[in-house]
């Protein structure tokens, strides 16, 4: 991207115009737009060294296909700079490993979130923000990089709020949910590697949420009190509609480091909660959701036939419980993400020539 | 000469691939000895609704049997290997019920591959998902594409309450199976 122009060359009245006419167009989220131009996608597919004819998604259901030239004039419109190309791709490649975003999952009643979770030195060359506020807003590649992906899906897909799209309500934040791991703060590995990439690997990973819902516990020293305000806070029932479901925890690194410290890993994390994130079958019958129809869909039963206690998570693997660490490190304030189905347990690295 | 804006859609000078506009499937006056195809798409009460529509079609209109059969992705259309078996052992098909917002439109995508593929089909959707379920008829071009709709929610209905509703979306079903469209 070239410098800034000097402030006496700038023009806002064309700028204005332009960003009218991307209205005009029906291509805004709602928010005005960054007019894409050719010079200007070309720097996108440079920083990427892709070509602009490569597929990297399609809906054929709705006779749409995703080209990364596309992709870099959404980015463009979204106000990402050049440099942030490698990581909207990567985040684009992450999500479409997950079987939602293949099929309805950008049409659903839900309305779902990316959430998206950058590791590796990208975070810091690109300025990522990994400490306070981590959930936004404030930082323009946390704010741009998601908000791609939601014009890519409006724009390429063609899925428009009260058309295709059918969001019910939709959740705050659907396309701003972009957040770079406290790495630095984190007690365990980053997230990129526990999925199996290279330590010091710039990745994504990505799933889709429903929401997300913080636990804020700053005064007790028990890593199992602790856990035990997390398991209640997934297992509610308002969140469960099938036999099962999946979540994730954001940790702030206060919490992380207090469970850390009292020898849990993620996955000592996920079997603790595993096991005692639920509800009894009573209380599962008081809200109509204790039995299963033959589509495994929770409904009222008679309790009858069931365990005393059922768990809502599947089982203890990663991609029914993400676990990430975010945000600042004065308070215990972590959030729960409730996962429209499951993670792919994978992350994507990201590709650039800065990189290669 | 500033530099023109670019179009992010990729469709700036795209005509859909459907476009032919749609020939529906030849109809009988009546749905005598007919073999009815009833294809859930798993969403709650809609296997019933089927059912029993398929029940009135045979005790009311003389069809001759009822093969239901489910597709297990609702948000996708119908695969190859499902229609093809329902082109083997049925006549005209029901499918619904549209209650969500991809199975709404992917619904509608699967009454008009019935219909491209020779079977008269009636699709049944939720009256709150007319918009997606037209813009999917849009899409594959056949803006004007005939469906059912029956009242919000489905899903919270009782059995008697989907026997009730079975009941009143019948005449809508023989029509659109017979004539092509709905009263």
């Amino acid at each position: 991207m070239t410098a800034a122009a000097p402030e006496t060359a700038l023009d806002p009245d064309a700028a204005q115009a332009a960003i009218e006419h991307c209205y005009a167009r029906g291509w805004s989220d709602g928010l005005p737009l960054v007019p894409a131009t050719q010079p200007l996608a070309d720097e996108f597919l440079a920083a990427a060294g892709r070509e602009p004819d490569e597929v990297i998604g399609a809906l054929p259901q709705l006779d749409r296909q995703v080209t990364v030239g596309l992709a870099a004039v959404n980015a463009v419109m979204a106000g990402c700079r050049p440099e942030y190309f490698p990581v909207v791709l990567a985040a684009w490649e992450a999500l479409t490993r997950e079987r939602a975003t293949r099929g309805g999952g950008w049409q659903s009643t839900s309305g779902p979130a990316p959430l998206i979770v950058v590791n590796g030195p990208v975070r810091g060359e690109l300025g990522f923000n990994a400490a306070g506020g981590v959930f936004g807003p404030g930082f323009r590649p946390n704010a741009t990089v998601p908000r791609a992906i939601g014009l890519i899906v409006r724009n390429v897909f063609g899925i428009h709020p009260h058309e295709l799209e059918q969001a019910t309500q939709g959740l705050p934040g659907r396309w701003s949910i972009c957040l770079a791991e406290n790495e630095e703060e984190s007690p365990w590995p980053p997230l990129a590697t526990a999925a199996g990439l290279p330590p010091g690997a710039s990745a994504v990973a990505a799933t889709l949420l429903r929401t997300c819902e913080f636990v804020d516990n700053r005064h007790t020293a028990s890593a199992e009190q602790l856990l035990a305000d997390f398991a209640d806070t997934i297992g509610r029932s308002g969140a469960w509609i099938f036999r099962y479901a999946s979540a994730g925890i954001v940790f702030c690194p206060e919490h992380a480091q207090l469970l850390a410290g009292a020898g849990f890993g993620r996955a000592e994390i996920r079997a603790f909660l595993a096991e005692r994130s639920g509800r009894t079958t009573a209380e599962l019958a008081a809200v109509g959701k204790d039995a299963l129809d033959s589509n495994g869909v929770r409904l009222p039963g008679d309790g009858a036939g069931k365990p005393e206690f059922q768990p809502q998570l599947p089982d203890d693997e990663p991609r029914n419980l993400l676990i990430a660490v975010a945000g600042a490190r004065n308070a215990g304030i972590s959030m729960v993400v409730r996962l429209f189905g499951g993670w792919s347990g994978e992350a994507v690295p990201v590709r650039s020539k800065a990189h290669d | 000469m500033p530099n023109a804006i670019l179009d992010p859609t990729g469709r700036a000078d795209h005509t859909p691939q459907h476009a032919a506009g749609l020939a529906l499937a030849p109809r009988r006056a009546s749905l005598a000895g007919v073999r009815v195809g009833l294809m859930d798409n798993t969403k709650h009460n809609a296997a019933l609704l089927l059912a029993e529509i398929g029940k009135l079609l045979i005790t009311e209109h003389g069809a001759a049997v009822t093969v239901a059969a489910t597709k297990a992705n609702f948000a996708a259309p119908a695969p190859d290997d499902l229609i093809q078996r329902y082109r083997q052992d049925c006549d005209v098909v029901i499918t619904g019920v549209g209650d969500c917002g991809s199975c709404s439109a992917s619904a509608v995508a699967d009454g008009i591959v019935f219909e491209q593929a020779g079977m008269p089909a009636a699709v049944i959707c939720s009256d709150a998902f007319r918009v997606t379920a037209t813009a999917m008829a849009q899409l594959r071009g056949v803006p004007d594409y005939a469906y059912l709709v029956t009242e919000h929610p489905v899903a919270v209905l009782s059995g008697e309450q989907v026997v009730q509703r079975a009941k009143r979306l019948l005449p809508g079903v023989v029509d659109m199976l017979t004539s092509g469209t709905s009263q």
